[in-house]
């Protein structure tokens, strides 16, 4: 299946700054180690250790959240747009004496 | 642009308020946001043991169609906004940290607001001074500067 990417404007630099990237995959797993084999570098920064999505890291396949679909199995289908959305947050206090 | 992102902190008050500013360099477009912290500390006070009158996160779906129309509309984001109740303004170690991901900032042209909104028990907030902090790439950290309350 033939998927656009949106990259988010952090991980342009690893995709010669483009926006957005053509990648072929059955589902968003399978996207994101193509998107590697091609542009080193935004696994590991999508994926913590244990091989999940990074909690702060959004990934939408159309207009849904994957977390809602089947995360990383979710298939995808010619044409979709799957997009990449680091969240944006804070609080008051220091991290270390409460969670993130 | 001020006095918008200060009435959506009364608003939200006591709960901390979002949003982004767009520019075309030209003209500022306000997007007040979603906090969607109360949601993350029901659905999993584990992860998220704050709520949203300590926290914020945007919504993300809000946070997706906001940067389409950065992209589409040659807007890029300028500043991110949110307000601390009953607190003076400050950048948190949970601010940076969330704002450095990847040990790098973001968004390192975008500033971050802050405004400090105080109410305890009564119905009337009174801003503080607002604080602003933008990436400084020769030091590698953000700057902090002052813009005085308008609420005397």
């Amino acid at each position: 299946m033939s998927v656009i990417v949106r990259i988010p404007t952090p991980l342009r630099k690893l995709t010669q700054n483009k926006p957005e990237v053509e990648v072929s995959g059955k589902n968003i797993e399978s996207l994101i180690d193509n998107l590697e084999t091609n542009y080193p570098g935004i696994k590991e920064r999508i994926y913590d250790e244990a091989n999940n999505i990074r909690r702060f890291v959004n990934i939408y396949l159309n207009d849904e959240d994957i977390r809602f679909l089947e995360g990383k199995s979710t298939a995808v289908n010619d044409g979709d747009e799957v997009s990449i959305i680091p969240a944006i947050a804070g609080g008051i206090l220091n991290s270390s004496q409460l969670g993130k | 642009m001020l006095k918008q992102i200060s009435g959506h902190a009364k608003l939200d008050f006591p709960d901390e308020c979002c949003g982004i500013i767009l520019s075309d360099g030209e003209q500022d477009f306000l997007r007040q946001c979603t906090n969607i912290q109360n949601q993350l500390h029901l659905e999993d006070p584990s992860v998220y043991p704050r709520d949203a009158r300590t926290a914020y996160q945007i919504d993300p779906k809000e946070l997706l169609e906001i940067c389409k129309e950065s992209e589409a509309k040659s807007r890029p984001i300028k500043a991110f906004y949110h307000s601390h109740p009953n607190h003076h303004a400050y950048f948190s170690e949970k601010d940076k940290a969330d704002a450095t991901m990847w040990d790098e900032p973001l968004y390192p042209d975008a500033s971050y607001i802050v405004i400090p909104v105080y109410g305890g028990n009564s119905e009337e907030q009174i801003l503080g001074n607002i604080r602003v902090y933008t990436w400084d790439l020769n030091i590698g950290d953000y700057l902090e500067s002052e813009i005085e309350s308008s609420d005397g």
